[in-house]
């Protein structure tokens, strides 16, 4: 079970309504390296690891994950919510507009949903832990990107503090792999 | 603990460098930057 506690894990501040950086932004939300994908992932990958430390990383940082996903929604929100119809329509956000408002939806930055094709569970720790080592760096790149994409002093700050957090979840998974891969080898299962 | 020790490298087998704490920021600060470890921030440089 979860407790959840009525505040953001980092402020999600913006400089000013940018509805081309919340149309880029949303690949964070549903998007295949986003915080949707990564928390569901390493939540439904607890179950089939081997050790209580493994399991407890990933309990851990897929929970972590949500409050990322809540700091993405509210950057998307703020960002859009206050935009007119013809605002939505210039920077091509008719068609979200069309099946959302202003809603938010999981879907990455053209428009395609999330789907749980994005992510694997394979029963096996050590290709597991990889996955999720490939997906911090993934989404670690993504968060550049998007830094990249905006001027926004108050956004490229959020962005760096979540960005600083999937570098040191890539650390975490990394301890964790060293650490299943000693209990294999000490067992002798190669 | 063995698998801190370059010895204990394996072919075809990933590996990361254990982490020892050496020393922290102040919980203010470490709330901020991501991380309490200075050694685990990495600095952004945009390509802008």
């Amino acid at each position: 079970m979860w407790h959840y506690e009525k505040k953001l894990q980092y402020p999600a501040k913006v400089g000013k309504a940018d509805l081309k950086m919340a149309k880029y932004l949303i690949s964070q939300y549903g998007g295949p390296d986003g915080e949707l994908g990564a928390a569901l992932r390493y939540l439904n990958q607890r179950y089939t690891m081997p050790t209580g430390q493994s399991k407890g990383v990933l309990n851990d940082i897929g929970t972590e994950e949500l409050a990322h996903l809540e700091i993405i929604a509210t950057l998307v929100y703020k960002l859009t919510k206050d935009a007119c119809v013809d605002e939505l329509k210039a920077v091509d956000l008719g068609a979200r507009y069309t099946d959302h408002d202003r809603a938010l939806f999981y879907t990455d930055a053209a428009g395609n949903p999330w789907t749980a094709a994005y992510i694997q569970t394979k029963g096996d720790a050590v290709a597991d832990l990889h996955e999720d080592m490939a997906a911090e760096q993934k989404a670690r790149a993504t968060y550049q990107w998007l830094i990249d994409l905006t001027d926004d002093p108050d956004l490229k700050d959020t962005l760096n503090f979540l960005r600083v957090r999937e570098i040191v979840h890539f650390q975490r998974f990394g301890e964790t792999l060293n650490l299943v891969q000693e209990c294999q080898n000490a067992k002798h299962i190669f | 603990m063995e698998t801190g020790n370059p010895m204990y490298m394996r072919l075809a087998q990933a590996q990361v460098p254990f982490q020892f704490y050496t020393n922290r920021w102040e919980p203010m600060k470490a709330l901020m930057m991501g991380t309490v470890f200075p050694e685990l921030y990495r600095v952004y440089q945009s390509r802008k």
